[in-house]
């Protein structure tokens, strides 16, 4: 290792050690992921996976050219963003760290239907019934409880304010 | 008898802008009206049963909203308690720390931020964005648009943007169907010009999506939120509609930002009174309750409204500095055209760019005015070297930096040759020769040939129907003989598996390394902290081409 790499490496962990002490929490037992692994890109490249079940660090231009990676391994998986979840409460951004695991949910659900869910919740276009059932899919087909509860959120809501379709 | 004086004054820019008083009882008043809600909160069970003079009972599907998601409740009764003054006079004390300032500010409802914001002079407001913005270093997104919808002069655009430093950029469409097109000129053009630059294209909310799913782009704008309950029906969206697109796009590894700002209400004629700047607030709430990490700001389409009614570029500035306030990244508007005079526009701008914002415009015309789909921008490619001047005069980082003219001529080569060869390769109509030396040397649409728009539909819809997408666009572009381009989109697919610049405030470098409010938070807390312009960074700024050496003499 030159004296560069070294000095760099002797730098990076001692802004982790003070990153830790000051403004990120230290890691609990568990693991969890905090500023201090941030870019998980680069710091736990190892971590991460594609939702295909294909090593972060595998991925390379060439197997894109050869056709041995698809548009299919090029998507975030679930576990990747509960990461991006801590990372965001370890900087305080909690409602943040809520999208995302919401977003992890969703992994799941088709292009095509969750643009279907996303209509069904603009107004006049559900009516309760259709949102509960929504809320139903998204719970029992694709384990996505808090997108379910959101939307079970979104039709006593809607009730309420006259915002249901109309016939 | 007539004054002279007057005759030339009237006849001044400035007069032919459009002004307006205040009329506080519809809405027509930037902020501090005698209308807003005086703030307050009630918690009973660890739920909000009051909020800003209403009950629970009388909520609107907005204050709903904001007051299950938007509002950190453990510190909410406190923070309320306090003065309004008392917390202004804190964000611009450099010794109160802008993490102190958040757990203030994430605690309080839309009107106690408007008034506490309604303290702050617009020098206050400016000092409060030095600290308050989420990233270190400030940046600058442009908007890349023809009339034409030319694909070979977006991309050419782009790559001469990109080398004028740009961290983002955004297209839309004249024609709808143009959009697959447009997108992925801004993509490759982007990545020919500099690697790491984020693109998107501006559509009606579900095309986005699908647009972005489909890897033609890497983040998402324009995605409304509004300040009164019948303007957002208009929009034909709820609160839980857009937070629940908004977790669309983090699943498919997609930055976003939500897009709200004064005015919007009071143009659609439903501002139940209220000023512009509380209704403001109520959007920012819903944003941050959405979870989603910034917003684009600052009156942005609407800046007709609020430009017309005193102090209402004050409230501009004052709705940026309340984005930050709630943690978002604050990408601050600066762009669309509202005043005849030249003196106005930039001073118009003065806050952003002088405190230095996430992104100060958003986006600033990266092609003459006559160009832009998006009725125009305050600042365009006509205006670059004013740009540059005013970042070298007042010693700031405003994103861009001075060029020269070969290496703009052969970005612009480049990145339509590439995208020649992409086309060729993935069989859509061909770009000719004649179209890449006219997007090389062309100031904007009036100097490009007409493309056969039937045909390029034709071949859009087809595309579309095989479903295309951006792993497509590295195999053709290697193929074509354009392997570092191809490399820089596939980088851009792998950061969409890593997630990192889903945070807020997120920017690439050219090596693709991620700087956003995770790993590069500003840390200002007065004279000489905070962003400082490195030495490498002053040079690139203040050597303009035409500045006179002391050796030439």
């Amino acid at each position: 290792m030159d004296q560069e790499a070294l000095m760099r490496q002797i730098v990076e962990q001692v802004m982790s050690a003070m990153n830790k002490g000051v403004s990120a929490p230290a890691a609990p037992a568990g693991g969890r992921m905090t500023a201090a692994n941030y870019p998980l890109a680069e710091k736990e490249a190892d971590k991460l996976k594609t939702p295909t079940g294909k090593p972060f660090g595998s991925l390379s231009y060439e197997k894109v050219l050869s056709g041995e990676l698809t548009s299919d391994d090029m998507r975030i998986a679930p576990e990747t963003l509960e990461y991006q979840a801590q990372v965001a409460e370890s900087v305080n951004r909690e409602a943040f760290a809520g999208n995302l695991r919401r977003a992890a949910e969703l992994i799941a659900v088709p292009d095509e239907r969750l643009l279907e869910i996303y209509n069904a919740l603009r107004p006049y276009r559900s009516t309760k019934q259709e949102l509960l059932d929504i809320a139903g899919e998204l719970d029992g087909k694709y384990g996505a409880k808090t997108a379910a509860a959101l939307v079970r959120e979104a039709a006593e809501v809607y009730e309420k304010r006259d915002r249901l379709k109309k016939f | 008898m007539k004054s002279k004086r007057f005759e030339a004054l009237a006849a001044r820019p400035v007069n032919q802008d459009g002004y307006v008083q205040e009329w506080p009882e519809v809405g027509l008043i930037a902020m501090n009206s005698p209308f807003d809600p005086k703030p307050s909160i009630k918690i009973e069970n660890g739920r909000i049963v009051e909020m800003d003079g209403k009950t629970r009972a009388d909520f609107d599907m907005l204050d709903t909203f904001i007051a299950d998601h938007a509002i950190r409740l453990g510190n909410a009764e406190k923070a309320m308690a306090m003065d309004s003054l008392d917390i202004a006079r804190k964000i611009v004390d450099i010794n109160v720390s802008r993490d102190e300032i958040l757990d203030i500010t994430l605690s309080v409802t839309p009107a106690k931020l408007t008034e506490i914001v309604g303290k702050l002079t617009i020098v206050e407001i400016m000092m409060g964005m030095t600290k308050m913005r989420a990233r270190l270093m400030p940046a600058n997104q442009c908007h890349v648009t023809n009339v034409k919808d030319n694909p070979v002069q977006i991309a050419a655009d782009a790559a001469e943007a990109a080398v004028r430093g740009f961290a983002e950029m955004e297209t839309t469409v004249g024609i709808a169907r143009y959009a697959p097109f447009n997108a992925m000129a801004l993509f490759v053009g982007a990545q020919a010009g500099r690697p790491g630059i984020m693109t998107q294209c501006a559509l009606e909310e579900a095309t986005e999506l699908q647009l972005g799913m489909r890897g033609f782009t890497t983040y998402a704008e324009t995605i409304s939120v509004y300040g009164t309950e019948p303007v957002f029906m208009d929009g034909d969206d709820t609160p839980y509609s857009k937070a629940f697109l908004a977790s669309c796009y983090a699943s498919r590894g997609l930055k976003m930002r939500f897009t709200s700002g004064t005015g919007s209400e009071v143009q659609m004629g439903y501002a139940e009174g209220k000023s512009m700047l509380y209704l403001e607030a109520r959007c920012l709430a819903v944003t941050k309750g959405a979870g989603v990490q910034g917003t684009q700001n600052g009156s942005v389409s609407c800046v007709g409204v609020p430009a017309g009614v005193p102090g209402g570029i004050r409230a501009i500035a004052a709705e940026n500095l309340i984005a930050m306030l709630l943690d978002l990244e604050s990408t601050t508007s600066n762009d669309q055209t509202f005043t005849h005079s030249d003196l106005r526009r930039v001073a118009r701008s003065v806050p952003q760019l002088f405190s230095g914002t996430d992104y100060i415009c958003s986006g600033y015309s990266a092609t003459p005015n006559y160009d832009n789909m998006f009725a125009g921008s305050n600042w365009d490619a006509d205006d670059y070297d004013d740009w540059n001047i005013i970042q070298r005069d007042m010693r700031i980082d405003g994103g861009l930096q001075p060029v020269k003219e070969e290496d703009v001529i052969k970005a612009r080569n480049k990145a339509a040759r590439a995208l020649q060869g992409m086309f060729r390769e993935l069989g859509l109509p061909p770009i000719t020769d004649e179209e890449v030396e006219a997007a090389t040397y062309a100031r904007g649409s009036e100097d490009m040939p007409n493309r056969n728009v039937n045909e390029d539909l034709k071949a859009i819809e087809a595309m579309m129907a095989r479903k295309v997408t951006g792993v497509d666009f590295v195999k053709a572009l290697d193929k074509a003989g354009f392997p570092d381009v191809a490399q820089n989109i596939y980088n851009m697919l792998r950061q969409k598996v890593a997630g990192d610049y889903l945070h807020t405030a997120s920017i690439f470098d050219k090596d693709f390394h991620v700087y956003s409010g995770v790993n590069a938070p500003n840390d200002y807390h007065g004279p000489m902290t905070g962003y400082q312009l490195s030495e490498e960074r002053w040079e690139q700024i203040k050597n303009i081409p035409n500045a006179i050496r002391p050796e030439d003499i």
